[in-house]
């Protein structure tokens, strides 16, 4: 469920590419989910036909965490708690460019051993970085569930860390600064961070400054991994055909050397305040408009998460290709259909420890944008003073479909486990997080609403043919409405 | 702001070391303001199920009087995943203007005889946490439920009102255009040219026939198609003998009282009158070429460039997915593999393919080179896209040309093995998701009557030896090749001479011999 929290949170490095038997077989979009648990209701229990989620703490202070489905095939990973959010001005981009260095040998294997070891076993290897979490994960046969964890083993705690193969990977990771550059959306989304957190560690990107990728050296990353790979900040998850008393086992084995204590204090996690402020990079030449609009909402953990992400269901999604029919539960995608507002927009909520940012990321042509604002902020006023009972009671259906489908498979399962692991400590039982999604009503959204959106700066970020957007303080004075 | 400090360092190592802390937060509502991290007081304790032994796949299949097939996949869990399919798709447009099923895909799960729109039918799907989807093919109609399986008669009962009566109104259709409008208009403006690319490698491959025709609607035909075009396909295609009920998750005795209630008997909307013969001609792959000549030097739509490019593929006539010669064709697809130069994905996404060992890493100047093998139950296609700067086209297309020869050589053990080993976790990684076993079991039974279970396929694949690539290549080089070419073309081999290229023993284009270029 967790996934959907985190729809946007950013996931740069790598994803899997699956290719199916034939093109024609295996394309189906994503949209449908598997589930495996059932709940019949009983006074004081629930029989859910799902497994447990076992969890193990090690000595060391590293979490084990594990479902097992009995299929023939797993996944399994290693969710750490560091990403950019730990790095300063200086050396911001190492988290990233660690996970690179995790692939180009270890003291026992050469980088073309490790390609090869996994490409033979019909496994994958993939890692990425976000500015909280740093991931390393496999997806293998059940039965090399064993190799698996060795080689996560091996990856993060032997790698050799070449200076030829550091020289080599800066020219990658520059060419993937590229490729991000190209994705409008990414690049939105790092100028609404870079003002909305401005001067603060979540501000900065995760792949950093050009003159840093050039420049962090060996001992940057040494460093990182010293200061950061403990013990208790790292979870071993793992989904799918997996025994837990071997993983276990596994994890005693290969993780029971790290380190698990500081030697001075425990390196805290940097303050990052919000700025209601605004980015424009005005660009007459590019077809549309991309612009993100963002209030400042909370943690992980915080328990208005829950309704905001009610509220941010209601909004919803839309792309017009859906045509009128699709998510007409969203009153903003109903008017974007008809005005032809927009050519999509998706709400967004995501979260960090102590922080967050709610808001919507629309695509636009130029002369739509000041009609579409408006509707986004008059949809965001009525959430906040008049949203109706049956519209929270559908939107509270679709969150729940939306995080219950969602678990399909052994990767989506075992991330939401990683994650969830490392944002509460534990895996939320289902029927926990039915009931917290059920003791919402239209009231507790028009007052979670008010309290976070209502008369609030916002943070704007938008790049293209952008001078039809209305100034800062006119989409402030937005914000709230004059009554009397 | 000492404090505010202190409290952050305290709630970064609760974070961290897990500790249970429970933080109370004002919130000043009914809304329990309990922290996610700790545990809700008075929820009923859950009793988990646990797993004995691995998951039996098995697959039941029965046939209705009317001739519609019904099939179940058990599976456990709350949720189910069940639909129908329907043989029918671009292929059976010929006496059609095209984009008639691109047009119903469009149109599925709108307003039917007992819902009023499809707002009505979402809310309906809601209150068992489901959703829907609809998705066209060259050869079929997927309409599609997941929800929980309490709810599968409603279910059940939604899908045959959508299949079969659907009200079509005119607002309707008129929605409908204005979606392929965009739909067409986007697949056009995305950097990305698959799609375009496989529309036209089918062009070229079967001329004006079956899964030739196009997928998506052509321009001109979007104000051309109306309500009484759509009732008279729906009348030939949409009849039980070409529909399969596929159900993922659900008891096969529930499914079929579901089945039975809602598709025995029933009238469609469209009357029972003289339906139009069904279009059943088989395949007929023709070779050929297609071009597209584009100006692709700016296709970037933000402020960063994306590099000029031409696109190439080219196809050959594999086999249908009924054949034998399949699974060596899968494997053979697995082991070219292939994928941009700069792709995502770390080890596992077939770095020791040939497609990166003798192309992408060797030339590197080429931007993408990846292979595709697209099936129907009369024909194949395995194709290979390559994408480069439009100077260096010719060497590009000769590069893809002297791979198709390489095929013909003998595999070598090591990278057959792996090519056999990365399908079968392929195929049992895309057998986890639930949407996707509906698709294999419907699918299967849609053209076979049956279902190979994941574990015959994979011994299959366990037979395959180097012998049997080597002898459907073999076949597959004597086809006259198809090619798709989009993007700048000036320096593009003419189509006679990639035709030589490929009956040639090593690959080679023709030389040519020009004093002024």
């Amino acid at each position: 469920m967790a996934a959907s929290f985190a729809c946007l949170l950013k996931t740069f490095g790598r994803k899997a590419v699956w290719k199916g038997l034939t093109n024609s077989r295996y394309t189906g979009k994503p949209i449908f989910g598997i589930n495996r648990w059932r709940s019949i209701q009983a006074a004081s229990q629930v029989v859910l036909n799902v497994p447990e989620t076992k969890l193990t703490s090690l000595e060391n202070g590293l979490r084990v965490a594990s479902e097992d489905s009995g299929l023939t095939t797993c996944t399994v990973g290693l969710w750490i708690d560091a990403g950019s959010r730990y790095e300063n001005e200086k050396n911001n981009g190492t988290a990233h460019f660690l996970e690179h260095m995790a692939f180009k040998g270890t003291k026992k294997r050469s980088q073309l051993d490790l390609e090869l070891e996994i490409e033979n076993m019909g496994a994958h290897l993939n890692a990425y970085t976000s500015r909280e979490q740093t991931v390393y994960y496999a997806k293998a046969f059940s039965k090399d569930l064993p190799r698996a964890v060795e080689i996560l083993a091996d990856i993060i705690q032997n790698s050799t860390l070449g200076e030829a193969e550091i020289e080599r990977e800066r020219g990658v990771i520059l060419r993937e600064m590229q490729e991000v550059e190209t994705n409008l959306q990414e690049v939105v989304f790092d100028y609404l961070h870079a003002t909305a957190y401005q001067s603060t560690a979540l501000g900065r990107t995760i792949l950093g400054p050009t003159e840093n990728i050039k420049s962090i050296n060996r001992n940057d990353l040494v460093e990182y991994i010293t200061t950061h790979y403990k013990g208790p900040r790292i979870v071993l998850a793992a989904a799918g055909g997996v025994s837990h008393s071997e993983l276990i086992d596994l994890a005693k084995y290969h993780f029971g050397n790290l380190p698990s204590t500081y030697k001075g204090d425990a390196p805290a996690l940097p303050l990052c305040r919000f700025t209601g402020s605004e980015i424009r990079v005005r660009d007459d030449k590019m077809p549309l408009a991309h612009i993100a609009i963002s209030i400042e909402a909370v943690g992980w953990s915080h328990p208005d998460t829950i309704p905001l992400m009610v509220a941010n269901t209601l909004i919803g999604n839309w792309d017009r290709s859906f045509g009128g029919g699709v998510n007409l539960s969203s009153k903003l995608a109903q008017m974007a259909c008809q005005g032809n507002l927009c050519h999509s927009f998706q709400s967004f909520n995501t979260c960090y420890t102590d922080t967050g940012l709610w808001g919507l990321y629309m695509v636009c042509e130029p002369n739509t944008i000041e009609d579409m604002m408006h509707f986004t902020q008059r949809e965001w006023m009525r959430l906040c003073t008049s949203v109706t009972e049956s519209e929270v009671v559908r939107a509270k259906n679709l969150l729940k479909t939306n995080m219950l489908l969602q678990l399909d498979g052994s990767t989506p399962i075992c991330e939401d486990i990683g994650r969830q692991m490392l944002c509460y400590g534990r895996r939320i039982p289902l029927p926990e997080l039915e009931a917290r999604i059920e003791a919402i009503n239209s009231k507790t959204i028009r007052e979670v609403c008010s309290k976070y959106i209502y008369d609030k700066c916002p943070a704007i970020a938008a790049v293209g043919p952008i001078e039809q957007l209305p100034d800062y303080n006119r989409i402030r004075s937005g914000m709230y409405w004059l009554r009397t | 702001m000492a404090a505010r400090v202190a409290r952050f360092r305290c709630w970064s190592r609760i974070h961290r070391y897990g500790l249970v802390v429970c933080r109370r937060y004002s919130s000043g509502s009914a809304y329990p303001n309990v922290s996610l991290s700790c545990p809700l007081p008075g929820i009923p304790k859950p009793i988990f199920a646990s797993v004995d032994g691995q998951e039996k796949y098995e697959t039941k299949i029965t046939t209705l009087e009317n001739g519609l097939r019904v099939a179940s996949q058990n599976k456990f869990g709350q949720f189910c995943t069940v639909g129908i399919l329907v043989n029918s798709g671009s292929r059976h447009e010929a006496k059609y203007p095209s984009g008639v099923s691109h047009f119903l895909e469009k149109l599925a799960f709108s307003s039917t005889a007992q819902y009023g729109s499809k707002d009505e039918i979402l809310l309906t799907l809601e209150k068992h946490g489901g959703i829907c989807d609809c998705q066209t093919s060259r050869d079929t109609t997927m309409y599609a439920v997941s929800a929980e399986v309490k709810g599968l008669d409603t279910v059940v009962s939604l899908l045959s009102d959508v299949v079969l009566q659907p009200r079509l109104t005119d607002d309707e259709i008129e929605m409908t255009r204005m979606a392929v409008r965009f739909e067409l208009e986007d697949l056009n403006m995305r950097p990305d040219p698959e799609p375009l690319l496989t529309e036209m490698i089918h062009a070229a491959a079967y001329r004006g026939n079956t899964v030739g025709l196009p997928r998506f609607t052509p321009v001109e035909n979007v104000e051309k198609i109306d309500k009484a075009m759509l009732h008279k396909y729906l009348q030939s295609y949409y009849i039980p003998e070409r529909m399969v009920l596929a159900g993922v998750g659900v008891d096969h005795e529930q499914l079929m009282h579901c089945a039975s209630k809602y598709l025995l008997g029933v009238k469609p909307v469209w009357g029972a009158g003289t339906p139009d013969k069904v279009d059943c001609s088989l395949a007929q792959y023709t070779g050929g070429i297609i071009k597209c000549e584009k100006d692709m030097s700016d296709v970037s739509l933000g402020p960063t460039p994306i590099p000029e490019l031409t696109h190439i593929m080219i196809g050959l006539e594999s086999c249908s997915f009924l054949e034998e010669d399949f699974i060596p064709f899968a494997v053979l697809n697995m082991m070219m593999g292939g994928g941009g130069s700069f792709s995502a994905g770390g080890p596992g996404k077939g770095m020791f393919t040939r497609l990166y060992l003798n192309v992408l890493n060797r030339h590197h100047w080429m931007y993408n080179a990846t292979s595709y093998h697209h099936s129907y139950e009369d024909t194949g296609l395995l194709c290979i896209h390559a994408s480069a700067d439009p100077r260096q086209v010719r060497e590009m297309v000769e590069i893809l040309t002297r791979e198709f020869i390489q095929m013909a050589a003998t595999a070598g053990e090591m990278e057959l093995e792996r090519a056999k080993t990365q399908l079968k976790s392929m195929l049992m990684m895309n057998l986890e998701s639930r949407p996707i076993i509906f698709e294999d079991v419907g699918r299967q039974v849609l053209a076979t009557g049956k279902r190979k279970l994941p574990q015959e396929l994979c011994d299959l694949i366990n037979r395959v030896t180097a012998a049997d690539i080597k002898r459907v290549t073999t076949k597959m080089l004597r086809s006259k090749p198809a090619v798709a070419a989009l993007g700048d073309l000036s320096e593009l081999p003419t189509y006679e001479h990639i035709q030589a290229a490929l009956s040639s023993k090593d690959g080679r284009l023709p030389r040519i011999y020009r004093l002024f270029r």
